[in-house]
Formats: structure tokens, sequence, C-alpha cells
């Protein structure tokens, strides 16, 4: 396929899941409404607990990646949940795209949805307690944006993986990961006060890592050496996979049958 | 040059994890198809035709036995294949909230097509596909009429070489129907498309099709032009006659492939209904005897398959 093919084939899924997103009557509730009830209300806590500033800011920076990782998996995953709600999804599989087209194309729309609820809940999380997320700078704002991006584009396609595999019994995967995510990624506390062998399931994670990056510019000590380089090598390492497992789902759906029962 | 060769085809649908089911769909299929041919898979419900065709286009692979579909193998060059293929389904289904101007924009990126190239495509196909007037309806709001007519517009976007109808009338008035097979005509005769299209109705598969598989079971039971088909296994028009007094030698008349007696008619299976009938009552006539009533009936896909399982 030629590089101008690989980018129409991608902008195809970008386009298709922007106008999803504006038919859809959750959109407001997806970018807006949960995002900021979750902020407000953390933030809220953080008052009656009468935390330290930077601990408000530890717990409130958890909550917005939260935010941005699971709008931005959600979307992914809609590359292939909204052909299984309208059973059209052997249509895509007929043209001459791999996975690779409808993941980066939904990441894309995925991390433009990302990165406007970051902004809001940064305006918020700064206006309404005080906690400046932009505080460490470019390079290490976007490093941290791009460990949530890698992140949900990592969870959104194995969940694309899972539908494809299972069909619409694997639906609850789609919001079921992100409480994954919350419980093992230290969004709410240092994985240090995880039990040993959990804090060690969450190592494994890449956001653990960029969120420990991210937070040590707020005076807390890092947790990893190098949290940002293991970060984006796990992150790497788990996009082939979740990569690889998608081509293999689609490849197993197109033997079992299930590529045409979920279009019937 | 064949378009399609595929040999000794078969597929197994296998469900359940703990209580194993297994569906045969395909037992052992050989069909080959010629460059520029429509060719009818004829069978009923249940029969493996949606199957046969999946496999053809790529959406299902098969668990035994080769096809060779322009030139590559489906299996292993299905991504060289899939640019040179489409399908519509007469049962169609597409994103719900979709317009229909987008649903047909979607695929024809998919296809590699962008700028101005994919907005004459789609302007054109709306128009040849009179669906002007609900380019900016959503999916869900269209009537089944419509859906197929978009079915039909998305399965041309590429400008396929190869066409896979899978029961492109079902459920469509006799009118719509009748537009919908003149179009599927006009696709062979304008741009030489090949064009593989199942049915269950008999009717049609006799009007569009150069050739014609019997498909039952999973099996291809009889294979070939419509005409052919009627003489290797005797089928025609059924005309029903009540005569006094009888006629014995109505079974050896001209163009009856056979007869059958009971309650006072006479069931003769004829080959050209509109062709016999006249000679019959003529001769009726001239002898004198009486002609009670008449009745002209097409075969029944039932009947065909009740001949055919024989
Ligand atoms: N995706 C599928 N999964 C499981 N069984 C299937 C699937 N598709 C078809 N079948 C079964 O295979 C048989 C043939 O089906 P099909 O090819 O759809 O028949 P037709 O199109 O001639 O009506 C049927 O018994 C059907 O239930
Ligand atoms: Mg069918």
């Amino acid at each position: 396929m030629s590089w101008r093919a690989e980018a129409v084939a991608i902008w195809a899924f970008a386009v298709r899941n922007l106008l999803m997103a504006t038919r859809n009557v959750f959109f407001f509730f997806e970018l807006l409404f949960w995002p900021i009830v979750g902020v407000v209300s953390i933030g809220l806590m953080t008052r009656f607990l009468e935390l330290r500033s930077e601990a408000t800011a530890f717990v409130l920076l958890g909550t917005i990646a939260l935010s941005v990782v699971q709008v931005c998996q959600l979307e992914v995953a809609y590359a292939v949940l909204f052909d299984v709600w309208s059973k059209s999804i052997k249509h895509q599989f007929l043209a001459p795209i791999g996975v690779r087209h409808l993941t980066l194309g939904s990441w894309i729309v995925g991390m433009a949805r990302g990165v406007v609820i970051f902004l809001i809940l940064a305006v918020l999380g700064w206006w309404a307690f005080g906690v400046n997320v932009i505080a460490p700078g470019v390079g290490a704002l976007l490093a941290f944006l791009a460990g949530c991006f890698l992140t949900a584009w990592i969870i959104g396609v194995g969940v694309c993986a899972l539908i494809t595999l299972f069909g619409n019994r694997a639906e609850a995967f789609a919001w079921a990961s992100a409480n994954l995510v919350l419980l093992l990624a230290g969004i709410y506390y240092p994985i240090s006060v995880l039990p040993t062998p959990v804090a060690a399931v969450a190592s494994l994670i890449p956001l653990t890592h960029f969120l420990d990056a991210y937070r040590a510019h707020y005076g807390f000590a890092s947790e990893f050496s190098h949290p940002v380089v293991i970060g984006f090598g796990l992150a790497a390492a788990y996009a082939l996979l979740a990569h690889l497992a998608l081509m293999a789902a689609v490849r197993h759906a197109r033997s079992s049958g299930l590529l045409l029962k979920m279009s019937e | 040059m064949l378009a399609i060769e595929a040999r000794d085809v078969a597929k197994t649908f296998r469900a359940g994890w703990i209580r194993r089911r297994e569906t045969v769909a395909l037992r052992s299929v050989s069909l080959a198809v010629p460059r520029g041919a429509i060719v009818g898979v004829l069978g009923p419900n249940g029969a493996g035709k949606t199957t046969l065709l999946s496999i053809f286009a790529t959406l299902l692979t098969p668990d035994r036995g080769s096809v060779t579909i322009l030139g590559h193998d489906v299996v292993r060059e299905a991504a060289a294949l899939r640019r040179r293929l489409n399908m519509a389904s007469g049962r169609p289904s597409f994103l719900w909230s979709l317009r229909v101007g987008e649903i047909v924009a979607f695929y024809g990126r998919l296809y590699g097509l962008h700028g101005a190239t994919l907005a004459r495509r789609v302007d054109e196909l709306i128009e040849t596909f009179e669906l002007t007037t609900h380019r900016r309806a959503q999916y869900n709001e269209l009537s089944t009429g419509l859906k197929q007519r978009l079915a039909l517009a998305k399965a041309l976007v590429n400008e396929p070489e190869l066409l896979f109808l899978d029961e492109p009338t079902l459920g469509l008035d006799p009118d719509v129907s009748v537009r919908v097979r003149a179009h599927i005509r006009s696709l062979r005769r304008e741009r030489g498309m090949t064009i593989v299209l199942t049915t269950h109705y008999m009717r049609e598969a006799e009007e569009l099709c150069d050739e014609i598989a019997f498909i039952k079971d999973g099996r291809i039971l009889a294979r070939g032009t419509a005409d052919d088909l009627k003489r290797q296994i005797g089928l025609g028009d059924v005309i029903a006659l009540r005569v006094e007094p009888p006629a014995p030698w109505l079974r050896n008349a001209p163009g009856v492939l056979r007869c059958a007696d009971n309650d006072g008619w006479v069931r003769c299976t004829v080959d050209d209904a509109e062709k016999r009938l006249p000679e019959l009552l003529r001769q009726l006539y001239a002898e004198g005897r009486e002609v009670k009533s008449v009745q002209v009936k097409e075969p029944e896909l039932e009947e065909v398959f009740v001949e055919l399982a024989r």
C-alpha cells in the first residue's frame, strides 16, 4: 500500500469516529460530565481530608490521567464496537485494509478528545483546587500525555481483540478495563501501598511509570529509576502484542464465522 | 479465463466452548465461473449459499479445498484480492446514525479513494441508485428498498471486477426487484463485471443468470443454464387439465416431459407452457374432447428440490 492509501484508510476511520461522536447523545457525558464529576468530587474529598497541596496534586493528576485514558481507550474500542452494534463489521474487513488503519484512525480521534478533556480538567483543577497540572513544563507534559494515549491505545486494541474473538459478550471489557487501570496503575495512591505481588503487576503497566515520572515534578520521590524510558519500553512491547492479538482475533473470526455472525 | 475456480470447498461451523455444536455448511463444492458471466447460486434457506459467497469474498476461510479468484488464492492472497471485489447483501446493515453520503464515502476511503475522485464517485453512485433526495438521511431512517440500493451503491464504490450479491432482491416489492435486476444486467453489459448472486427465487435465477448452480445441504446438486437444468431434471412449467374423455396421448405429446393423473386432473410438465398449451388445446379440440378446466403453473422451487434430491 502506498503512503497515501495508508493515510486515506486511517483518515476514513478518523472521520467516521468523529461523525459518530457528533451523533452520539452520550458524547456530552463522556467528554465532559463524567470527567468533571470525577475531578470535582475527588477534589472536594481532598479538601475534606485537608490534604497538603502536593497530595492534592498527586490525587488530581491521577484522576485526570484516568479520564484521559478512559475516553481515548473507549474511542479506540469504538473502531470495532460501532460496527458490532450496527451489525456491519464484515464490510470493513471486506475492504483492503489492515487492523492498523482502524485502530490508528480511531486513536487519532481518541487523542483529540483526550487533549480536550485534559485541558478542561487542567483549568478546572487549577481554578477550583489550585493545582497547576502543567507546571512540570512542556517536555514532561508531552511525555505524560503520550504515556496516557499509548496506554489507552493498548487497552482499546486489547478490547477490540476480545470483542472480535468473543463477540458482543466481551463488550463489558470496554468499560471494565478502565477500572482495572484505576486499581493497579496507582491513580489515587503510590503503588508502594499495594501488596508486593500486586505492586509487581502494577509496575508492568506503562501508565504507572508515566504517572510516577510526572508526579516526581511535584516532589514525590520516583519509585522507579527511569520511569519514562521504562514506560515507553513497556508501551512499545504491549502495543505490538495488542496489535498482533487483534490481527489474530480477526483471522480467527474469519475462520470461525464470527465475523459473519456479528454482521447479521 | 476463469474469474472463480473453486475445488472441493468444505466448511463446518463450530460453536460452544463446553458443548461443541457443529453445523456442516458446505460439504464439497466445486464451481467454475468464467469472467464476465452472471452465475446464480440457487437453493433453499440454510443450503450454504451465503457461506459459499462469503468464502469467495474472503470473509470466511474454508476448512478444505482450494479457491482461486482472479488468479489469486483466496486465503493466501486475500489482501490483493479485496480491492478487486465487493459484495452486497439483501439484508444490509450499516452504521445506524451515519448518513447515506457518509456511508458511501467511508467505504470509498477504505478502497483508497480521496479528494475529488472520491466526491465524484460518491455523487455518481448516489445518482445512479436514485438516492439523491435521501443523501442526508441517516441509515436507520431508510426503508428496506433504500437500504438495499445503498448496499448496491456501496458495493460498487471500488468499481469491482467481481461482484457478489447475496439475495439482492430479498423482500423488495416486485417493481423494485425488476429495477434491481435490470441494474444487475447493465453492470455486466456496460462494465463487463463478473457477478455471482444467490437467490431462492427460481425466476430470478432464470432471468438473470447465464448459469445456475443448485445448492442444497452444502452440495451442488446440478449445474448449467436454466434450459440445461430443466432438461437435466425434467423441470418445466406445469399444465393441469381436466379433459373429457381422457387423452392418453398427452404424455407422449411434443414438449411434454412427464404426466401425472389424479382427481380427474392431468398434470403435464412441459418445457414451455406458452408454446405447448395452444398446441395441446388445438389437438384436444380437433379430437372433439371437452376441456373443462386449464391451469398453468410455474414450477415451485420446492418441486425443483424434490426432483433434485431424488
Ligand atoms: N457464521 C455462522 N456461524 C455458525 N453457523 C452458521 C454461520 N453462517 C451460517 N451458518 C449455518 O450454516 C448453514 C448454511 O447457512 P447459509 O450459508 O447462511 O445458508 P443460506 O445462505 O443458503 O441460507 C446453516 O445451517 C447456518 O445455520
Ligand atoms: Mg443466506
